[in-house]
């Protein structure tokens, strides 16, 4: 039973799995992209390309990794790993292939709370114990960003527990069984895709890593496998907060009971987890590549003038009318 | 596996990226090529101190907001376990994470 539960976790539907999505992420978005601007985006590795993102994590990772003189060594070397656990470990809450997700408590999306938190933090830590100038200049506006949707999106994050009256990602699943709840609370499933896309640094808010102005942004002194890492864990906490979305506004992976067999009923669940997941991934991609970025100042007055307060409205508008 | 689950991950995590460790060479020492990019200037900026107070009270900020979002969260708890053990896990590692920051940048209180 215990060896079950370890190779759900290490493998299906825990972290294997939600890596393997980063990496089909991380395709789909290319190629998107690279369609709306009239390219073909990548093609060599594999077929249509899509093994390029995994062809890039080994190569990185095969590359020398240049540890700069002023950089806090310990932290740079043992930073991406860290950096990984984190929305590594938010997989195995979400719940994929039926109502309950491998691992549950009363309180885990408070975990996951402090889970999106963490990473922020790691990556401001990373980007300093780097110690170059392009790295100090974008752990400024990490910050910055940061103080400007981690309120709105902890607000939207809350408003399905309100709704469901629980703190588990499986409870708030649960309560989705009959009426999604991007139905009762739209305004926060929007909140929360906006503010998603601030966390991943996408634009148009990918501000801490503007290629144009500060090179890499906090990513500019790291190299080979450090780098490979943290590429690869931001295609993972791609991965994750898709499949957050999912769980708390879109019913997880919860439909229609077709089968009375538990093995084929499943297997739908995890039919219909995967469609709402792309879904949500190319809502997430078509936005990002469609919007262009904006200036540091007009994200944070963006979030504080106009996010949070829907994120407010739609959270008192739940309490008041008792939903 | 409340706890199990997370420390296996993270267990396998560092697995993975020391085996990885072996694919490519790591080199570390002074002179060019170990300095940080500078964009093709000559000069190369120090490490920058912590002179904003912006940036102080945005990093005091998140440790407050981890705080009150996880006293915040505990309005269901049966017992008082369960909002203790996220204050001190949680806001403990914010905490250290935050004042390492500081520390390293040099902030002057």
């Amino acid at each position: 039973m215990i060896n079950l539960q370890i190779a759900e976790i290490l493998l299906f539907p825990g972290l294997t799995f939600f890596v393997w999505i980063g990496f089909l992420f991380d395709w789909l978005e290319r190629k998107t992209q690279a369609r709306m601007q009239g390219r073909r985006g990548p093609i060599l590795a594999g077929p249509h390309g899509i093994l390029q993102p995994v062809a890039d994590f080994f190569k990185l990772a095969s590359k020398e990794e240049i540890i700069p003189e002023v950089a806090d060594k310990f932290i740079f070397l043992f930073g991406p790993p860290l950096f990984f656990a984190a929305p590594a470990i938010g997989t195995i809450f979400i719940p994929v292939l039926g109502p309950h997700a491998i691992v549950n408590n009363e309180f885990d999306l408070l975990f996951v709370l402090f889970i999106l938190a963490f990473t922020a933090l790691m990556a401001t830590m990373l980007g300093y114990a780097a110690g170059g100038r392009w790295s100090i200049i974008s752990v400024g506006r990490l910050v910055v960003q940061y103080t400007g949707y981690e309120v709105p999106l902890i607000v939207a994050l809350v408003t399905p527990a309100v709704l469901a009256h629980n703190l588990s990602i499986d409870g708030i699943v649960a309560a989705q069984q009959n009426l999604w709840f991007i139905v009762r609370a739209p305004l926060s499933f929007i909140v929360f895709i906006i503010a998603t896309l601030a966390e991943l640094e996408k634009p148009p808010f990918d501000i801490p890593n503007a290629t144009t102005e500060i090179v890499g942004g906090w990513m500019t002194e790291f190299s080979g496998r450090p780098l490979g890492y943290i590429k690869l864990t931001k295609d993972l906490s791609y991965a994750f907060l898709s499949a957050l979305a999912v769980s708390l506004f879109l019913g997880g992976p919860l439909g229609p009971v077709l089968f009375t067999n538990s093995t084929l009923q499943s297997l739908l669940y995890f039919a219909y987890f995967m469609v709402k997941l792309f879904a949500v991934g190319f809502l997430i991609f078509t936005i990002k590549t469609a919007l262009a970025r904006i200036k540091i100042g007009q994200a944070v007055r963006f979030f504080w003038m106009v996010i949070t307060p829907l994120s407010l409205i739609q959270l008192g508008i739940v309490m008041a009318v008792g939903w | 596996m409340v706890v199990g689950g997370p420390v296996l991950i993270v267990i396998a995590d560092v697995i993975i990226y020391l085996l990885l460790g072996k694919l490519g060479k790591r080199s570390s020492g002074k002179g060019n090529k170990y300095q940080p990019f500078t964009g093709g200037e000559e000069d190369i900026a120090p490490r920058g101190l912590y002179q904003s107070e912006l940036f102080v009270f945005a990093t005091l900020f998140m440790v407050v907001e981890a705080f009150v979002l996880l006293l915040a969260g505990s309005f269901a708890s049966p017992t008082n376990y369960y909002p203790l053990l996220f204050l001190m896990g949680g806001g403990g590692v914010i905490l250290l994470v935050t004042w390492w920051l500081m520390i390293v940048g040099g902030v002057k209180f």
